[in-house]
Order: structure tokens, then C-alpha cells, then sequence
């Protein structure tokens, strides 16, 4: 004979949902409020209707960011969502001394990221190791701007997410591929099906889930951009402040004793919409391609 | 219904919390309330709070607190030192959880927003010999537009000193020990570096901001401390003598970008000949570069040095008040402050310390030299940047000024924008 108490489940349960409730609810409520006030860390807090947003909507700052974040997303996505399966697919195969090479393409992913970004600012600058190589190679007459130019900048750090997210997108393919049934690929081979045919009409669609799924991942990691631009910028987010992304301004906003909690809400929230858009997009697009 | 009873009731409680989170009630602008009454009694349990000073001056530090507890035999004192990265932030979560040490090393622009908030003691009103003791630039920088006294006891000061690379300006036929005088003078050795060295080698390598802009007389900011006004014709006329030196070649690229430490670590490394730093920046290089130490050659700083402040003030909320000011007095004191200054390169804030030869005669080392100049220049050093210029206001300000001298935009045009950036931080 069992004995149930109502309240069991909640004791059970209990513990978590208070976590969720301090560390997650509350936290995002309180950001959808104080983006309606003018809340600095001391004082302040008086509501302010939708000025916050309106003040978003004339920061010319905001608008570049906004700029940053579209062509990062629109660069990353494509490059991040293709070259690891290919690089899935190349260290698939069982080959003596593969495990070498798909450790050396996960490695940048454990390394830090401001500690990376730091390694490529040596590379990058002034006195770099590209533009000495530049030099060197007589490309280059006087070093190119890759960290003050502000496409430049922007690109550099694109390059810098690319190559740091390979590896990741990698192991995630590596295992998509594994789920690949082996006697698909045989029964098309035996069909007489060629490599690429086979790629296009067993692999892709036996790794598409997992594509729509990394798809969503780099979006909303290129959204979010910060340590990248912000390490390989000094902080500076570039002359003008023309390479900031929307975090960076997020944090420029609440920082300090004077911050303006209120405005820096404001954005999370434009962010948190914006970052959300792509997600359903892609979602919905996965659910019509099943 | 009860569903709904529990709906009305958590969104109440979400929004008073919410309100009382906000700080909607305005900020405590009242008066001090009782000031430090005259012959109170110095009692009670205090707290002290200092910024980085473990574990290099505990000794020092718990020195100057016990002898001060055997003085005031009815005072226990605690002393918490907070680490040096976020101490900002540190202060910020006390004051908003109002747990504020009773006594705390504050920066004039750390001890303004918390002025703002009727979180300090007016020091000037509690303890009316603070002007006799004490240089005025120390006291002034505690004395905030707007608002009358002052909040904080001026503890140690410090102003820049030029350093240069005698070696590589001396292969470029400079000679380090007659240092230029005007920013005109400086670039044209820039001009002669860059030239013999065929663009390998610069002197220098930093751009202006606001403390260049206020020492080539700009006006920064209002007197009311309400809005920012340094986007003047002869504040463009500066940057365009930069973006004319960055167009030539005389500053490196990456200046844009850098920051301060930019420069610094350029001239550790030897790669460029110019930087600015403390009294003590020798003695720092001596481990980081020590073959490069003994060939730098100090100066005084062009133009007007800059003056930093840093002080004690003492919360508002202090239940023991007699006890907190007579404690910050005692760690500013002139004796106190003279023992620190001999521990390393920084300068007293009181009037009695301005004899003392320690600071005014050196023993013939590049590293000495560099402390008399500085302590020699702490007299016309003066702060170029007002207290109200936060992070995110430099941030703006240094990030127009970069994309000025790139010649991206016209000087002007870069200023008004930082000014009206900064107003909006401003205002808020």
C-alpha cells in the first residue's frame, strides 16, 4: 500500500523551480519593466512609457550594430553551417593518424575565447604576423588595417568565429553522420550512384535535422557576438564605435555606477526579439523541408 | 478563483519588489542630518575599506589601524581590502544593498554618484579643519558642481611624467635630456623619427583625449556640471593636427583602437620612444624590461600635468560617525600619509608633507628623478577630466576622436557627436 501526499510533487520539484523562478523568471521579468523605466544602478526607476525604445530606434550606434549583427549572421551562417559537415565528412573515414586531425579542428573550441581573440589581434595587427608577412611577400606596401578599418574589423572577427566554431559544428555533424544508415550508402552504390550523388541523396537528408539544429545555434550565436569584436577592438568597438555589436552596447549602456539599466534593457529585449526571429524562421523552414 | 487570487497576488509582489529593486523613492538629497556633533565620542565598531593594498602594504596598513585602535581605545576597526579588477562593481552592489564600509577609498568619480545619492558625509561640514590640512586640488576634486562640501578626505596623489627611450631617440639623433616643449615641438621629433627610421620606429604612439583637449584650454564642460561643451573650433584644431600626424605616418595604425596601455606597451617593448606614467613607472619597467629601465630619461609632462586623486569617504550611514571621520583623518594624516609615500611612489595630500626632502630630492637614479619631477609638478597639476566622465562617456569620446583622426569624418563633426553622446549619458 503507497501513501501519496499532495504535496510530494511539489517538494520534488519544488527545489528546481524556485532555481528557475530566482535565477531566470524573475531576472527576465525584471528586464521587460526596467526597459519601461529610467533605472540607473542607484536610483532612478521612474516608468518612461516607451522611451527607451524610442531612443533605441534614433541611436545611430544601435543601427550599426544591428548592420554588424545581419552581415555577421549572413556570412557565419552559410560558412558554419557547410564547412564543418565537410570537415565531418573528411574526418569521418577510419584512416591511420585521423584521430590527429580531428583533434587539432576541435582544439580552438576549448581554447578561450578572449584568449584566442588575443592570439589573432597579434596576428592581425600593425606589426602582426600577417602584415609582416604581407610585407615580406611585397603585397602590402604599408600594413593593411584588419583591427581600425571597419569592415575590415568586422571581418576579421567573422573569420575569427569561423574558425573557432569548425570544430564544434564538427563533432555535432560527426555524430549526425554516425546515425546515417551504413546500408543506404551500400544499397546506392549498388544502385551504381557516384559519390556526389550520394552525398546530395543519402547524406544531406540523413544529416538535415541536424543542419537545421546548427543552423539555429550559429544564428543566434552570431546575434550575440561579443568577444570578438570587443577583444580584437581593445574595447573600443572600433573608430566611431562603428564595429560594436548589440551586446557591446548592452554592456556600454549598463556598466558603472551611472549606467542606464533602463536603455540597456530596452536593447536585451530588441535583442531577445530579433534573436528569436531567425529561430522560428529556421524552425519553420525544418518543418516544412520534414 | 483562487487561481486568479494567486495571479493578483504575485503580480503584486512583482511589481512592489520590482518598484523597491527600481529605487523609485528619489535619491536622498536632504542634509546630513547630525553631523559629527563637536566632542563626540570617538567609539563604536568601524569598518574601512581600501582598494588593492594586500598583501604589498599590510604591514603598513594594519600599522596605521592598531596604533589608531590604541589611541581610541573604545574603537574596534575592521578592515576589508577589496582586489583591484571590479572594484567598482564591489562598491556599486554595497551601495545599492546599503552595506557601505563606514569608511571607503573612493576615486572623486566613484565618490560622485554616491554624493548624488546622499550616500556621503560632507567631510568639510563634519571636520571644519579639512582646509587647513589638506592641498586644495585634493580637496576640490571631492567637491562636486551643484553640490556644497566636500566628500571625501584626499588621501595620496599622483600626476604623468614623460619618459623617453634615450637609446632609440639618440640613434635618431634626439637627445632625450632636452625633451620638447609643446605638442608642435613633439611632433616634429615624431616627424624626424619616422623619417631616419624609414617608418619602422615612432615616437609616439597615442591619440588625444579629453585631458589633451582641456590642457589646450578647451573648455570641457559647463560650470553646472549639466552638459559637456568641449566640441569647440580649437578642440577640432587639435584633432586635426593628429589626423594630419596619423595621415602622415607619425603615429602607428593601430592607435586608433588602442588604449592607454597601448602605448605602454609599445615603449616596454622598446618599439616606440615616448610614454607617459606615475612617478613610480620606472621602477615598474625595471622587472618588466629591465635592460631598457636604466636608459629612460624622465621629464615633466608638456602642457599642464594631470592630477589624480585618490581619498576616503565616509557613508552616510555610519552608525559610529565621530569614529568614521577620525579614522579616515587618521590614515590621511600627514604622518601616515609621508610612511606611505616612502613605501612606494605616491604623494601626500597634506600641507605639512610639502617639505619633507624625501619627495623633493633625488638620489641621482632615473627612477628618483622621475619622483622629484613628479612631486615637483603635483603644484600646477590640476584634474583635466571632470568627475562626471563615466566609462561609457570615455568609451564614446575616444572611439569619435579615433574615427577624426582617421579622416573618416571632419574634427568637428566627430566632437559634436561625442558631445551629444555624452550629454544623452549625461541626462540619462
Amino acid at each position: 500500500m503507497t501513501h501519496r501526499r499532495w504535496f510530494t510533487p511539489w517538494l520534488l520539484a519544488g527545489p528546481a523551480v524556485l532555481w528557475l523562478a530566482v535565477f531566470n523568471l524573475w531576472p527576465a521579468v525584471n528586464t521587460v519593466i526596467l526597459s519601461f523605466t529610467n533605472a540607473r544602478p542607484l536610483g532612478g526607476g521612474r516608468f518612461t512609457g516607451l522611451a527607451n525604445y524610442q531612443r533605441a530606434v534614433e541611436d545611430e550606434q544601435l543601427a550599426d550594430a544591428l548592420v554588424n549583427s545581419i552581415v555577421y549572421l549572413l556570412i557565419c551562417l552559410p560558412l558554419l553551417t557547410l564547412l564543418p559537415l565537410l570537415l565531418a565528412l573528411l574526418v569521418e573515414r577510419r584512416l591511420p593518424g585521423i584521430t590527429f586531425f580531428r583533434t587539432a579542428f576541435y582544439t580552438p573550441v576549448i581554447a578561450s575565447a578572449v584568449v584566442v581573440a588575443l592570439i589573432w589581434g597579434w596576428v592581425l595587427d600593425d606589426r602582426g604576423l600577417l602584415n609582416g608577412l604581407l610585407g615580406q611577400l611585397g603585397l602590402a606596401a604599408r600594413p593593411v588595417s584588419f583591427l581600425t578599418d571597419r569592415w575590415l574589423l568586422l571581418f576579421s572577427a567573422i573569420g575569427l568565429t569561423v574558425w573557432k566554431g569548425l570544430g564544434y559544428y564538427m563533432v555535432i555533424y560527426l555524430s549526425a553522420l554516425g546515425n546515417v544508415g551504413r546500408e543506404l550508402h551500400e544499397a546506392a552504390a549498388v544502385d551504381g550512384a557516384s559519390a556526389v550523388r550520394r552525398l546530395w541523396h543519402v547524406t544531406l537528408p540523413g544529416v538535415r535535422p541536424t543542419m537545421m539544429l546548427v543552423s539555429v545555434l550559429i544564428s543566434v550565436s552570431a546575434l550575440r557576438v561579443f568577444s570578438e569584436l570587443y577583444v580584437l577592438s581593445h574595447g573600443t568597438g572600433g573608430p566611431g564605435g562603428r564595429d560594436m555589436s548589440v551586446v557591446m552596447l548592452i554592456q556600454l549602456y549598463s556598466r558603472g555606477f551611472t549606467g542606464h539599466i533602463g536603455y540597456a534593457s530596452a536593447l536585451s529585449l530588441l535583442l531577445f526579439a530579433i534573436t528569436v526571429g531567425p529561430m522560428l524562421l529556421l524552425a519553420r523552414l525544418g518543418r516544412k523541408a520534414a | 478563483m483562487l487561481g486568479s487570487h494567486w495571479a493578483r497576488l504575485a503580480v503584486a509582489a512583482i511589481a512592489a519588489t520590482t518598484l523597491a529593486g527600481c529605487g523609485l523613492s528619489d535619491p536622498d538629497t536632504g542634509s546630513d542630518g547630525p553631523a559629527v556633533a563637536a566632542g563626540a565620542e570617538v567609539k563604536g565598531k568601524v569598518s574601512i575599506q581600501t582598494w588593492a593594498l594586500k598583501p604589498k602594504f599590510t604591514d603598513y596598513m594594519q600599522g596605521v589601524l592598531d596604533v589608531f585602535q590604541q589611541e581610541h581605545p573604545g574603537v574596534q576597526v575592521e578592515w576589508l581590502d577589496q582586489p583591484g579588477d571590479g572594484y567598482s562593481d564591489k562598491v556599486l552592489s554595497q551601495a545599492s544593498g546599503g552595506t557601505l564600509p563606514d569608511v571607503v577609498n573612493l576615486p572623486p568619480d566613484f565618490a560622485l554618484p554616491l554624493a548624488a545619492q546622499g550616500m556621503l558625509l560632507d567631510v568639510a561640514a563634519a571636520d571644519p579643519k579639512l582646509a587647513d590640512d589638506y592641498v586644495k586640488g585634493g580637496i576640490d576634486a571631492y567637491r562636486f558642481a551643484g553640490r556644497d562640501g566636500a566628500y571625501g578626505y584626499p588621501w595620496y596623489l599622483n600626476t604623468d611624467v614623460n619618459y623617453w627611450n634615450s637609446e632609440l631617440l639618440a640613434k635618431y639623433g634626439l637627445d632625450a635630456r632636452k625633451p620638447p616643449s609643446s605638442l608642435d615641438e613633439l611632433m616634429a621629433r615624431a616627424r624626424t623619427v619616422k623619417e631616419k627610421s624609414g617608418g619602422t620606429t615612432y615616437l609616439m604612439s597615442r591619440k588625444p583625449g579629453l585631458g589633451d583637449l582641456a590642457d589646450a584650454g578647451v573648455k570641457l564642460m559647463a560650470d553646472d556640471g549639466r552638459s559637456f561643451t568641449f566640441n569647440t573650433s580649437e578642440a577640432a584644431a587639435l584633432l586635426d593636427k593628429y589626423r594630419d600626424a596619423y595621415k602622415e605616418g607619425l603615429l602607428p595604425k593601430d592607435v586608433l583602437t588602442e588604449t592607454y596601455a597601448g602605448n605602454a606597451k609599445l615603449f616596454n617593448a622598446g618599439t616606440v620612444a615616448w610614454t607617459t606614467g606615475g612617478g613610480n613607472y620606472i621602477t615598474g619597467l625595471a622587472t618588466d624590461n629591465p635592460t631598457l629601465a636604466p636608459k629612460v630619461v624622465p621629464s615633466p609632462a608638456i602642457g599642464t600635468p594631470p592630477l589624480y586623486v585618490q581619498g576616503l569617504s565616509v557613508a552616510r550611514t555610519s552608525k559610529n560617525r565621530a569614529a568614521a571621520v577620525a579614522l579616515a583623518r587618521w590614515v590621511t594624516n600627514a604622518r601616515n600619509q609621508a610612511a606611505f609615500a616612502h613605501l612606494t611612489s605616491i604623494f601626500p595630500s597634506t600641507k605639512a608633507s610639502a617639505d619633507d626632502p624625501f619627495f623633493s630630492r633625488s638620489d641621482g637614479s632615473n627612477a628618483s628623478d622621475a619622483k622629484v619631477i613628479a612631486f615637483t609638478s603635483l603644484g600646477r597639476a590640476r584634474m583635466l577630466q571632470p568627475v562626471q566622465v563615466n566609462d561609457a562617456m570615455s568609451t564614446v569620446v575616444n572611439q569619435q576622436i579615433a574615427l577624426a583622426i582617421s579622416g573618416e569624418t571632419t574634427s568637428k563633426q566627430a566632437l559634436d557627436t561625442a558631445v551629444s553622446r555624452c550629454n544623452k549619458l549625461l541626462a540619462g
